[in-house]
């Protein structure tokens, strides 16, 4: 007993350092960013926080301005995700079938962009989309065609889009690549005897083997699609007409812009729940079947 | 078996030409850095007519309005020092929950590893109000510290130690050797590769790092490189050729880290993306 109390002593020392920060830096914000939403704090106004219960709340329900937000990062997850995994996994399978060492620079290519920090892929892609001397409208013009890809509303959130396959795309790619070669060959030999089409073995065989990490994938994706904010803040900062203004901008600018820190807590509350109601209804799908 | 290896299928053509898109950017960042404005401006051609070091000339000798040189040396402090203090912090915590019995662990495990579900965003307003209180804001401090209580490096180094057959400690331990110098002698060397990939992975992650350092700094002399290059392009607006030049600075030591260190990162998303 003497001993094992000492022995829980030590281990608590050492995990000390990293709970104290944890507790500190993750626990206590979490409960403070609770709480905080339920007062109005102006850091601007004079006035000391004071509570108003739900009002936050209630006022984000009625701001025609949060509604617009989530319904562009909606849009943002609808489009990006989708073609994120598809593209991921049409390239994972690719590069499985490559011999090793051009597998590794197929792999490294493809990833590349993923370390390229988002202000450097901002500037990078708002001169391609730059519609007067971009790449990309320099290169369409002997075709006559001139696309106002950030200025125009309909086409911003497709241009973020874009940009976001080329900057993320790598990740998933690595993820499913991995999970595709923890697959035994010997299942598709066993169905390459039956006579099974490629498309059949990859129908029966590999989608249902790779479903942990498709869906694994796809739940990261989808919550990291929720939290889009460098692409727009570097490119379009939410424009035009407010087209791009996605929640985690509105929520940039009523904190750090307007010092609306009650709002802007209940607004990160909001969009907790979004992403918490998603992640829960992916892992249903995950355990049926 | 040979022929097999050099034949280049239509997949693989489509595999190259795929490829080819994803590095040319890269590669366009650096090529036109080296080029006039007239010639960003009026788009002829990829490779310049008439290469200038200008644009890095001008950022790298105005010094006081665009301390790029500054910028760069946070980043490197910052990063380092982030990822020194996330892998010591982490790997003690980790222990302690695989191998020492941490009483209340059954409960605390969970709630530490549920966190990693938490959007940062969510706790991004709460933060800046906790380091404003604590007097922190506008300095490295603010950066460095709260990047120690982040779950991952702790769930990934649990999860590796776990791995490690215990047969190897017990005997440490009938030879009298303390808790400490088990865990400095035995479990840290045979940890190298793990330890070695987290903290990699949490350096090019934090030198990317956009919105930490945008929110809770606030001079310029302390800003990282991201945040300054992207100060910079509000200001430079219309100069591309010094944008892309502060880009290319910015670029090149990630870039270069990840050709070298590529096979470790590589394996560390891979296996963070299967251990569940």
């Amino acid at each position: 007993m003497n001993y094992r109390r000492r022995a829980g002593y030590l281990a608590y020392l050492f995990a000390l350092p990293f709970l104290l920060l944890f507790t500190t830096f993750v626990i206590l914000p979490l409960i403070y960013g609770l709480v905080l939403g339920f007062f109005r704090w102006d850091m601007l106004s004079p006035n000391p926080a004071r509570f108003v219960a739900l009002e936050n709340f209630r006022e984000a329900f009625a701001d025609a301005y949060f509604w617009r937000a989530l319904m562009a990062t909606v849009r943002f997850v609808v489009l990006a995700v989708p073609l994120t995994i598809v593209l991921a996994l049409s390239l994972a399978v690719g590069l499985n079938r490559v011999p090793r060492r051009r597998q590794a620079f197929y792999r490294a290519a493809y990833y590349l962009p993923t370390v390229i920090t988002i202000s450097v892929t901002g500037i990078l892609w708002r001169w391609f989309y730059n519609s007067e001397f971009g790449l990309f409208n320099a290169s369409l013009a002997p075709f006559g065609i001139k696309i106002p890809w950030i200025t125009d509303p309909n086409w911003a959130m497709p241009s973020l889009v874009l940009m976001t396959l080329w900057w993320t795309v790598g990740g998933p790619m690595v993820a499913l690549l991995a999970g595709l070669q923890n697959i035994s060959p010997a299942y598709f030999e066993a169905a390459a005897l039956d006579g099974a089409t490629g498309w059949q073995s990859f129908r029966s065989i590999t989608l249902p083997l790779l479903r942990p990490v498709l869906v694994f994938v796809l739940v990261l994706n989808v919550i990291g699609g929720f939290q889009v904010f460098g692409q727009v803040y570097m490119i379009t900062r939410g424009g035009p007409e407010l087209s791009t203004r996605t929640l985690v901008q509105y929520i940039y600018e009523t904190a750090f812009n307007n010092y609306r820190m009650g709002y802007a807590a209940a607004l990160s509350w909001l969009l907790f729940l979004v992403i918490g109601f998603f992640s829960v209804i992916q892992f249903r799908m995950m355990r049926e079947r | 078996m040979e022929t097999e290896k050099r034949k280049i299928g239509i997949g693989e053509v489509l595999l190259l030409l795929g490829a080819v898109f994803f590095i040319a950017p890269v590669l366009l960042i650096g090529i036109t850095a080296f080029k006039p404005d007239s010639e960003i401006v009026h788009f002829n051609g990829i490779l310049p007519k008439q290469v200038t070091l200008g644009n890095f000339r001008e950022i790298l000798g105005n010094g006081e309005e665009i301390p790029i040189f500054r910028w760069f040396g946070n980043s490197v402090f910052n990063s380092t020092a982030i990822s020194l203090l996330v892998v010591s912090v982490s790997s003690l915590a980790a222990y302690a929950f695989a191998r020492l019995d941490l009483p209340g662990r059954k409960w605390l495990f969970p709630l530490i590893v549920g966190t990693l579900m938490v959007p940062g965003q969510v706790l991004l307003v709460p933060v800046y109000l906790i380091l404003n209180r604590l007097g922190w804001l506008d300095t490295p401090l603010a950066i460095i510290v709260p990047a120690g209580g982040g779950a991952f490096g702790f769930f990934m180094l649990h999860q590796f130690f776990q791995g490690i057959p215990k047969d190897l400690e017990e005997a440490a331990e009938l030879d009298g050797c303390s808790r400490w110098g088990i865990f400095r002698n035995v479990v840290l060397p045979l940890s190298r590769a793990p330890l070695a990939t987290l903290a990699i992975f949490t350096f090019v992650g934090s030198w990317n790092d956009f919105l930490g350092p945008l929110v809770f700094l606030d001079s310029v002399d302390k800003y990282t490189l991201p945040v300054g290059v992207a100060l910079f392009q509000t200001s430079y607006y219309a100069e591309y050729g010094l944008t892309l030049a502060a880009a290319v600075l910015c670029t090149l030591p990630v870039v270069l880290a990840f050709l070298i260190f590529q096979r470790n990162i590589i394996q560390s998303i891979a296996l963070t993306g299967l251990k569940d």
